[in-house]
């Protein structure tokens, strides 16, 4: 990695752990809404996963798998 | 350039920790006086100077905060228990919009002191560190009881905690 | 008396799940939801072209799905989900060289596959002053497949709850069964076993933005071919490493959210893939969200992939004419309506998949004729109480 690209990754990282530790309690309103959850719809996720897991060679993500099906 | 860059980055964290620093109310601390305009554009001002020898439980509260909401209507049966003997409670929106709360409390009616402050500077003055979080402060102006987070069963507590600092 | 909770509360209730760290701590949720979800989605036709001989028509499925989600005590929540799933149609049996010396293929249940899969889960979670543990049991039975997992993750928050860091585990172990395996010469009884672990770290960065970095790595052995198939032999160990990331990002002006997910994914199959997944909530009302989507996948080809079965090579070699191990491209679209009334609300989704060799961010050596398009339509409702 060229020694500028470094430096501007570093800086990005730095920038936002910076700007992370201003978020107040009290200022987490927006954070809050239903939409900006990780799994705002979890019947959504385990159906999307599921119908792609049937056709589609790849699975995981970012929680453990469950269980397997007839359908792979 | 690079130096300068990393000058000002270093200010920056540096700042941002003692934001983080800032001391936060504990008990047998003084309270910290304050001054808020009420939700509601019709009434008069809200302060601390105002309620002399008074008991006065302090909450801050967002209507995007769950447990905030099922504390609310706990706190304002507690307010109408003990209002005759000298308690005040005053629950701090910090919504920003200002909306989001008065559209919970068209649905929720509350009968005591709800001051707004939507730039959180109050919630910073007290460097409230979670929400909801919530003071008891004596008749004699000292932090009581601090307490963050809220589950129903806090009430008991809480009620006790009041009962013990009420001026009679 | 117990007071009715008020539509706000209830509101949020239904996303209790979401960001920890919100509010002080992590909670259960303060009330219980009901939700269900229908979903029926069908496989386009295959043509005379793909298909010289029989059945033209795939799999047509209808999907049920339920959850209860309730508090325990002061601590903990409660998790039950429930599945059930109807299929009907054929699926590609073995694939031929045409009389152009093009991949055909030859498609099984001539009078038709109908199977069905019920599927049951239940889990627990303690939620304490800093993070939030559980774990759930599972069971599928299908009447050739039956699957029997257990997983476990913690969450602990760091930084003022900025910070999130949360492990999972899980393990499932699962018996195949192919029904008529006598007439066919199919197997009688398989077994296999998959156990993951996965790490994620998720950091707010502002008052509007999130972000999550996840690496996931599953290892499973046992009977990985497809039994159905006429010439189908995999490896007996496969391992497979995903590495996701996501944003959450809310624009005030706009008051719309974006979430984008992407994921690079491979495998000892030899298969790498991308897969990137956007969507936009937009708010109208209060009560009514409208969430237009976009999905982009691209994987490579399994390293013994074929898309004309070689029957003269043994059955100790690998080899595979699977659609789903050939290398190509899917994109998809879809819309989401989604409406609040106080405890209920509705959400209705419309989707359209398309497969094709041509979308492939890998090159393709050997095209499948039998790549995948469908049209998925869901309702769902949920109930906080």
């Amino acid at each position: 990695m060229p020694a500028k690209m470094r430096l501007i990754l570093s800086s990005i990282t730095l920038a936002l752990l910076a700007a992370c530790s201003q978020v107040q309690p009290w200022e987490r309103g927006y954070l809050a809404k239903q939409e900006m959850a990780w799994d705002s719809d979890p019947l959504e996720r385990a159906l999307n996963d599921h119908i792609f897991f049937s056709k589609e060679a790849s699975s995981g993500g970012n929680t453990a798998a469950g269980g397997g099906c007839g359908c792979n | 350039m690079m130096k300068r860059g990393f000058l000002t980055l270093g200010l920056g964290l540096m700042t941002s920790a003692l934001v983080g620093l800032a001391h936060a109310i504990e008990e047998g601390d003084p309270a910290p006086d304050f001054s808020l305009p009420s939700i509601y554009a019709d009434q008069p001002a809200i302060a601390l100077a105002d309620m002399p020898g008074k008991t006065v439980y302090v909450d801050f509260w967002a209507s995007w905060c769950a447990p905030c909401l099922t504390s609310l209507p706990l706190y304002n049966d507690l307010y109408n228990k003990y209002r005759d003997r000298g308690l005040e409670v005053v629950a701090i929106n910090v919504d920003n919009p200002i909306e989001d709360g008065l559209d919970f409390l068209l649905d929720t009616p509350l009968d005591f002191l709800i001051p707004s402050d939507p730039e959180g500077d109050m919630a910073t003055q007290f460097a409230v560190i979670g929400m909801p979080s919530s003071y008891l402060i004596g008749p004699d102006g000292e932090v009581k009881l601090v307490h963050m987070g809220f589950r129903p069963t806090d009430m008991e507590m809480i009620e006790a905690a009041i009962v013990a600092n009420l001026r009679d | 008396m117990k007071k009715p909770a008020s539509r706000s509360l209830i509101a949020l209730s239904t996303s209790a799940l979401a960001l920890p760290g919100i509010a002080e701590a992590d909670a259960p949720p303060l009330t219980s939801s009901l939700s269900y979800k229908i979903s029926n989605y069908q496989e386009d036709d295959l043509s005379r072209e793909q298909v010289p001989f029989g059945e033209l028509e795939r799999y047509d499925i209808d999907v049920h799905q339920f959850q209860f989600v309730s508090p325990l005590g002061r601590d903990y929540a409660l998790f039950i989900n429930a599945n059930h799933e109807n299929m009907s149609g054929a699926s590609p049996w073995f694939s031929t060289a045409g009389s152009n010396g093009q991949p055909v293929i030859n498609m099984s249940g001539a009078s038709g596959i109908y199977d069905s899969r019920s599927e049951v889960s239940l889990g627990v979670r303690y939620y304490g002053a800093r993070g939030n543990i559980g774990g759930a049991i599972g069971y599928s039975e299908e009447n050739d497949y039956r699957a029997k997992y257990v997983s476990m993750s913690g969450s602990r928050n760091f930084n003022n709850d900025l910070t999130t860091l949360t492990v999972s585990l899980s393990h499932s172990d699962d018996s195949i069964f192919p029904s008529d395996a006598e007439r066919f010469n199919r197997v009688r009884h398989e077994n296999k076993q998959a156990s993951s672990v996965a790490v994620s770290l998720s950091q707010v960065l502002n008052p509007v933005a999130s972000f999550q970095t996840a690496l996931s790595l599953t290892g499973q052995s046992g009977y990985l071919s497809d039994p159905y198939k006429l010439q189908d032999s995999r490896p007996d160990e496969k391992t497979q490493i995903a590495f996701s990331n996501s944003l959450r990002y809310f624009f005030i002006e706009a008051d719309g959210a974006l979430q984008s997910d992407y994921r690079y994914y491979r495998d000892d199959f030899g298969i790498r893939s991308h897969t990137l997944d956007l969507s936009w909530f937009q708010n109208v009302t209060r009560s009514f969200k409208i969430v237009p989507m976009l999905r982009y996948y691209s994987q490579s080809a399994a390293d013994f992939y074929t898309s004309i079965d070689d029957f003269l090579k043994p059955l100790s070699e690998s080899q595979s004419s699977d659609y789903r191990l050939s290398a190509f491209g899917a994109v998809s679209g879809g819309l989401s309506l989604v409406a609040d009334f106080g405890g209920w609300s509705a959400t209705l989704t419309a989707e359209r998949y398309v497969a094709n060799e041509k979308y492939s961010a890998f090159t393709v050596a050997q095209p499948s004729p039998g790549l995948v398009q469908f049209t998925r339509l869901s309702l769902g409702v949920d109930y906080a109480f």
